[in-house]
């Protein structure tokens, strides 16, 4: 986050007429290397943002599925740690930076697609054709 | 308001800096919508099934001790003890915001008490064909509507809140105030959207210069049976005639996760108790000043109302201007011409203007 602050001054920022929207990262499928300290900290970083499950893999070889929402980062791997919620547990957990081998990006990134343009060129077909309460529905909880 | 200005006196002569004046607690994330410009329901199912008990919402009131409580989500009303949470946060002498769709509200209302301290904020972001297309579902404002309606016939305090986003209509919008007024609602609450970096809709979130511009249509030459549920500074900031830093600490939000950092449209990680959540985070990171570009474009209430209640109630100055706010129906005929020249965008639905002239309001 740091290095991202002071991107605007605050006269750029008042005279904004439109934001820039976010440009979304394909994330879902990739398997980052870890082959640094480095690596491993970006990548959970990403993680942390990613609204879909991951696949953490131990180096105990234990594999965990993970929602991750909050990451600590120390100075050492060994002080940094992560919380997640895994689909089978109630509870939150947490898994030290040290421990982890892999990650995969294995869930469905929920935050993909569905975009506005989409919504209206969907409603003026759908209209078009004569029909009622068109609409877009939640996704369904599985 | 009592209570409120109560509590920032009380607060400001303990020289206590960082204190919130209204708990973001979000029971669920779950939703009955997908509206393109929400960014708060994209989880997986086993997160989306997951909810706060009425013991940590309660937990979550005491540990913060903020006098008012909103309750967003997700849609609140498809918690199946959301009855048991209001009539506790009631219980507390909390004054409770339930923010819903009210796609539920007209048959679930048997289930609740009228109380001084529940107001039922209903989502509706414009006249009929205008939310049914921001929320991306037809018929919603009718069921809505028919909530209000039966909300007020039973004697519940109720306001309507209001997103808009880029390409909305401000002659339409001050129309949608007349006809929200006629239902009897005590106030209006809006906003402009944020914009959310998990929304699917990523066009179409406004710039500053733009909002003041929208807000400045919308809110001058005022109707005198508007009323706003809302600081009246908070609203001039909006249009642009006052200018605030954001006091992102002011609205904490809870949710199953823990407490947000570092605010209620952020989500840089979670923080296991409010005290941790204030002493840990670096609050000079955020605000327009700190040039973080995610704060760059917001002037959203959760963070800039909480700044507006503070200067109204902590000087007399403040308090002046909020008296004269209150009262003032902000005549200006350059928004007059704003309204004139409001072209609505072409992929939005599109609404007969009305003319529009001065003497139509109470200037």
């Amino acid at each position: 986050m740091t290095a991202e602050v002071q991107k605007y001054t605050f006269e750029q920022v008042e005279a904004l007429e439109l934001a820039p929207g976010s440009e979304h990262e394909d994330l879902e499928g990739w398997v980052p290397t870890l082959a640094t300290d480095a690596e491993l900290r970006d990548a959970l970083e990403k993680a942390l943002d990613y609204r879909g499950d991951v696949t953490l893999t131990l180096k105990s070889g234990e594999k965990i599925e993970a929602f991750i929402f909050d990451c600590k980062n120390g100075a050492t791997l060994a002080e940094s740690s992560a919380r997640y919620y895994t689909p089978a547990a109630p509870e939150n957990r947490k898994v030290c930076f040290a421990e982890i081998a892999r990650i995969e990006f294995t869930g469905k990134d929920r935050a993909a697609g569905k975009h506005w343009e989409d919504w209206v060129k969907k409603y003026n077909e759908r209209k078009a054709a004569g029909e009622t309460n068109i609409g877009l529905a939640p996704e369904a909880l599985e | 308001m009592g209570t409120v200005a109560g509590y920032v006196l009380k607060k400001r002569l303990s020289g206590n800096k960082r204190y919130p004046l209204v708990l973001m607690l979000e029971p669920l994330f779950r939703c009955s919508l997908a509206c393109a410009g929400c960014g708060k329901v994209q989880y997986p199912p086993h997160i989306l099934k997951r909810q706060l008990t009425p013991e940590e919402c309660f937990a979550a009131v005491e540990e913060c001790g903020a006098p008012m409580v909103s309750l967003p989500g997700g849609e609140p009303l498809l918690h199946p003890r959301i009855v048991e949470i209001v009539n506790g946060l009631v219980a507390r002498k909390k004054y409770v915001y339930l923010c819903t769709n009210a796609l539920e509200l007209k048959q679930r209302l048997p289930e609740f008490t009228p109380s001084k301290y529940l107001t039922f904020s209903v989502h509706l972001d414009g006249q009929r064909e205008h939310h049914d297309f921001s929320v991306c579902r037809e018929g919603t404002y009718d069921i809505a509507v028919e909530g209000i309606k039966e909300a007020v016939r039973r004697g519940f305090r109720v306001t309507t809140n209001a997103t808009f986003f880029d390409g909305a209509d401000p002659g339409s919008v001050r129309g949608f105030f007349d006809e929200v007024m006629d239902m009897g609602v005590e106030g209006i609450v809006l906003s402009p959207g944020y914009s959310y970096d998990k929304a699917p809709d990523q066009n179409r979130f406004m710039g500053r210069a733009r909002v003041r511009r929208l807000f400045s249509a919308i809110l001058s030459n005022r109707k005198p049976n508007w009323k706003f549920n809302m600081s009246p500074l908070f609203l001039e900031f909006l249009m642009g005639k006052r200018n605030y830093e954001c006091t992102p600490w002011g609205s904490p939000a809870y949710n199953i996760f823990g407490w947000q950092r570092p605010c209620y449209l952020l989500q840089e990680g979670y923080a296991e108790s409010y005290k941790e959540l204030l002493e840990t985070t670096n609050w000079n990171e955020y605000g327009v000043a700190s040039g973080n570009p995610k704060c760059a474009n917001c002037m959203v209430s959760c963070g800039y109302e909480p700044s507006a209640v503070i200067e109204g109630f902590g000087s007399l100055k403040g308090f002046l201007a909020m008296v004269r706010g209150t009262f003032s129906s902000y005549r200006d005929e350059n928004a007059v011409k704003l309204l004139d020249d409001s072209v609505p965008q072409a992929n939005l639905v599109q609404i007969e203007k009305p003319e529009r002239v001065l003497e139509e309001t109470n200037a």
